[in-house]
């Protein structure tokens, strides 16, 4: 039990201006620097929207429509003037306000995400630790290698592979989109993740249909995650294992279990929290090949989509929430590092 | 805790176990439902007014109606649809069009001729680019009204503005993907800000077509059911669902697994490795849409005509069509569409290395010279150009290739800042007058003429002559003239050797389940699902 005190309350809430101001200015030197980009790439939206054969009238009417007459930073301003009032402007592609479809494609990506960084957890970290705790040995081979395969392998090469083996041979798996086209638009939209929607409906076909659909885009996926998650965790547990405290707990009689899970491994729990993150984060902007090869209709694929029109709202929307992605998890992990390490509170 | 793992593997092996049966029963489509794959990336609005691309109007087609249609792909002939008949008056300056008078829109509205005039209307007060069709005929949006007008409530009334062949409007009435017809009260009824009801029809729907719009999510999937009280009877289909695919090695496992009935973009590989399963059937769809190399005249080494001539021998046109174009395109050396009366037959261009050789040393250039080829960084068009840097590079001509996507490539073209493109244009439906219109008629060769519309002036191309020759065809009545002056322009652009040489026109081959029937394609990417069926 401690007394807040003025002064720790007020270093707290500078604490915590400077760190929202940072927020801020980060996000804004994200959009102005895509913005800029945006405008200067050989891409021209106004051909996305009257076709290459449009008369130069009509092509000027759009161009004009679409404010591009104006000067750039003309252009930026009103961008963020809307953007302050909740408007993401329409997207080409889709006719839709940018912020409807985010809200539509990005559930999808969601839930491919967090089923990957759940394989990548569940394996890459027992991976990581046994490496570290059979360095040299057949363990830390094995390990190389799932590793070095989970790196190297081009995943558009290996979705191919799984859904031929796995969906055309054996028919486990299921093809490509997000549940059988039998269920597709059966399922009532409550969350946008397929999986809960079904289970809240009580609607267990619909259910193991989805399952079907996103175990295999998961798995392969995650495994990229795996590689990373289990060659950090190796890398911090041979950093412990070293260390003096480890050999006087070995010398007092602890078993080696005990001593790589319960002192090592919780040591290293503070910094595997930002390595996660970093990761989840990465599958969060979008696995664009695992997305394309499955049909699955995520953000990636959207963003993509938006990139090649020149349709700047929508890219500008998704390089905001991708911001706002990676500025969360930074937070979040900022957190949890309270919880698990004292020394930072 | 072996007793733990040894749960955690029996859970395992019971999830297995439970998906794989439910995976295998459901592998066959539903018999009442057609399941289709493709890439939907290039269909992002279905507004008749602004829908241009070739994925839109196959959507259009099944959801709106025309007031007639092409008889068998004759330009020249056509069949009733909304209008039950027509007639063109003796001076050939008015057409009347009688509609049907038992039309219902899928709001429940009947379709009257009022509705057919505001369709054109609003095309031409939205000014998008569809609306260059009717523009070329002189409509404009202030004299459209008065023009184009019901005189009763089935009775529609079309003035032409200029002097031409009304036979020239009549087919564009039959053609055009903005020559179909909205339901006015419903479009109004969702107007904001005076748009003609502009945003809502991107993504929605007002037709009398023998589908409905149920579902469309970008990128993702789209769902036509049955419309029951269609004019022309109910399709056979119950739902149509089509299913954003961009993969064609996942099109090719989803067909031969049985969950797809019907896939559209599939690579050349894929096709040729299930072509001739029992299980499959490839239709070729021939298109009217070319693909051509074209060399901008604005470059001083291509506005001298022997040098055009030197690459006309550089490409090689077998090759390309036995290797390079096996499902994406038939071989076609004219600027016109092949099976057109007036087409003639191809000159006969072939790879001579000896003679461009010649060629360039007689124009100036006997060690070539070096330049650039645009194109598009998907098959065909990156296999094409491949293939002619290789030629060129024959006859001593150093291309480098720059690729880009679409908008890039056409961009680059528009703004008349090229070399030599690889890609692919014309009119999607086969006619004499609007290919030539196409690739060799240019009015105006200034750069602030801005007109991009024509492919003649983005490759700097000008010759009075040949457009005289065009113009000629435009405006004649007689058949058999008309058949000459187009014949004498094909010959003319062969002499003056245009600088859009045509290597190919493009089929569209279509993979499908071998029980789908009825799936013939229409003239173009236009087809209907109308009268497709599987036989189980």
């Amino acid at each position: 039990m401690f007394v807040l005190t003025a002064s720790v309350l007020g270093a707290r809430a500078s604490n915590t201006a400077r760190r929202a101001g940072t927020v801020l200015v980060t996000l804004l030197g994200l959009l102005a620097l895509t913005f800029i980009i945006g405008r200067v790439m050989p891409l021209d939206p106004v051909l996305a929207v009257v076709g290459p054969d449009a008369d130069s009238s009509t092509y000027d009417q759009v161009y004009r429509a679409m404010g591009l007459d104006k000067p750039i930073w003309t252009q930026f301003g009103l961008y963020l003037n809307d953007l302050l009032h909740g408007n993401f402007g329409n997207a080409l592609l889709t006719g839709h306000p940018v912020l409807d479809d985010i809200r539509r494609v990005f559930p999808a990506t969601i839930e491919l995400a967090t089923l990957a960084i759940l394989f990548g957890i569940v394996i890459g970290l027992p991976l990581g630790v046994c490496a570290a705790s059979n360095q040299g040995r057949m363990g830390d081979h094995v390990a190389r290698v799932i590793t070095l395969f989970g790196y190297s392998t081009p995943i558009f090469w290996l979705g191919m592979m799984g859904l031929l083996v796995f969906y055309a041979w054996l028919g486990w798996a299921g093809g490509a989109g997000r549940i059988d086209l039998a269920y597709d638009g059966m399922v009532p939209d409550v969350t946008g993740l397929l999986l809960v929607d079904s289970a809240l409906a009580g609607d267990w076909e619909a259910f193991a249909s989805a399952l079907r659909h996103i175990v295999l885009p998961a798995l392969i996926l995650g495994l990229n995650s795996v590689a990373y998650i289990s060659r950090m965790t190796r890398s911090f547990m041979l950093e412990q294992l070293s260390q003096e405290y480890i050999i006087t707990a070995r010398v007092k009689g602890l078993s080696r279990r005990q001593v790589v899970w319960g002192h090592a491994f919780r040591n290293i729990l503070v910094q595997l929290l930002t390595v996660v993150a970093l990761a989840y984060g990465s599958l969060l902007e979008g696995a664009v090949l695992i997305e394309t090869v499955f049909a699955w209709p995520g953000f990636g694929q959207y963003l993509t989509s938006s990139l090649m029109l020149g349709d700047m709202n929508a890219v500008m929307g998704c390089v905001l929430v991708i911001g706002l992605i990676f500025v969360a998890l930074n937070l979040i992990s900022d957190a949890l590092y309270t919880v698990f390490d004292p020394r930072t509170r | 805790m072996k007793t733990q793992r040894c749960k955690l593997h029996m859970g395992l092996l019971a999830a297995v176990l439970a998906l794989g049966p439910i995976t295998l029963a459901q592998a066959k489509t539903p018999a009442d439902q057609l399941i289709v794959g493709m890439s939907m990336v290039n269909l992002f609005s279905i507004d008749p007014a602004n829908a241009p691309g070739l994925d839109a109007s196959g959507v259009n087609a099944n959801l709106y109606d025309t007031l007639i249609k092409r008889d068998h792909g004759n330009p020249e002939k056509h069949l009733p649809q909304l209008a039950e008949r027509w007639a063109i008056s003796e001076d050939g300056k008015q057409v009347t069009f009688h509609l049907r008078q038992d039309v219902k829109f899928h709001s429940g509205n009947p379709l009257t001729a009022e509705d057919v005039a505001w369709s054109l209307y609003r095309v031409m007060k939205l000014n998008f680019g569809l609306a260059t069709t009717w523009k070329a005929y002189g409509y404009s949006v202030d004299n459209i009204q008065s023009l184009i007008r019901a005189s009763d409530t089935h009775t529609l009334v079309i003035d032409l503005p200029q002097v031409m062949d009304p036979l020239l409007l009549v087919d564009s009435l039959a053609i055009s993907p903005s020559a179909v017809v909205v339901d006015r009260k419903t479009v109004l009824g969702h107007e904001k800000n005076a748009d003609l009801g502009a945003a809502w029809l991107v993504t929605n729907e007002a037709g009398s077509g023998p589908f409905v719009l149920t579902k469309w999510s970008a990128n993702d999937s789209l769902l036509l059911t049955r419309f029951d009280g269609y004019w022309g009877g109910a399709a056979k289909l119950k739902r149509v669902v089509v299913r954003h695919m961009t993969e064609s090695q996942s099109l090719r496992l989803m067909l031969e697994r049985g969950d797809l009935d019907l896939a559209y973009g599939m690579a050349a590989p894929d096709i040729r490795a299930i072509d001739g399963s029992d299980k499959i059937q490839v239709q070729s769809l021939p298109r009217g849409t070319m693909y051509y190399v074209a060399m901008s005249m604005k470059q001083p080494e291509f506005a001298k005509l022997k040098v055009r001539e030197a690459v006309r021998n550089l490409i090689d046109y077998k090759g390309l069509d036995e290797q390079v174009m096996p499902y994406y395109g038939t071989l076609n050396q004219q600027p016109m569409q092949l099976g057109l009366e007036a087409r003639l037959p191809d000159p006969g261009y072939h790879l001579d290395v000896t003679k461009a050789k010649q060629l360039l040393a007689e124009a100036g250039y006997p060690e070539g010279f070096s330049t650039t080829i645009r194109t598009l960084s998907e098959p065909p068009f990156i296999d094409i150009a491949a293939r002619l840097q290789s030629t060129l590079a024959e006859g001593g001509i150093k291309a480098t290739i720059v690729t880009g996507t679409g908008n890039q490539v056409y961009g680059a073209m528009r703004a008349r800042n090229f070399d030599i493109i690889v890609a692919r244009g014309a009119e999607r439906y086969p006619h004499p007058y609007f290919s030539l219109r196409t690739f060799a008629y240019n009015p105006n060769n200034s750069d602030d003429a801005g007109l991009p519309n024509f492919q003649g002036w983005r490759a700097s191309f000008f010759s009075p002559p040949l457009n005289n020759l065009i113009d000629q065809a435009g405006v004649e009545r007689d058949a058999a003239r008309r058949l000459s002056l187009y014949q004498q322009a094909q010959t003319l652009y062969d002499q003056q050797v245009g600088p859009i040489m045509m290597v190919s026109q493009m089929t569209d081959t279509v993979v499908s389940a071998a029980d789908v029937k009825g799936f013939t394609g229409d003239d173009a990417e236009a087809t209907r699902y109308l009268g497709v069926y599987k036989q189980r």
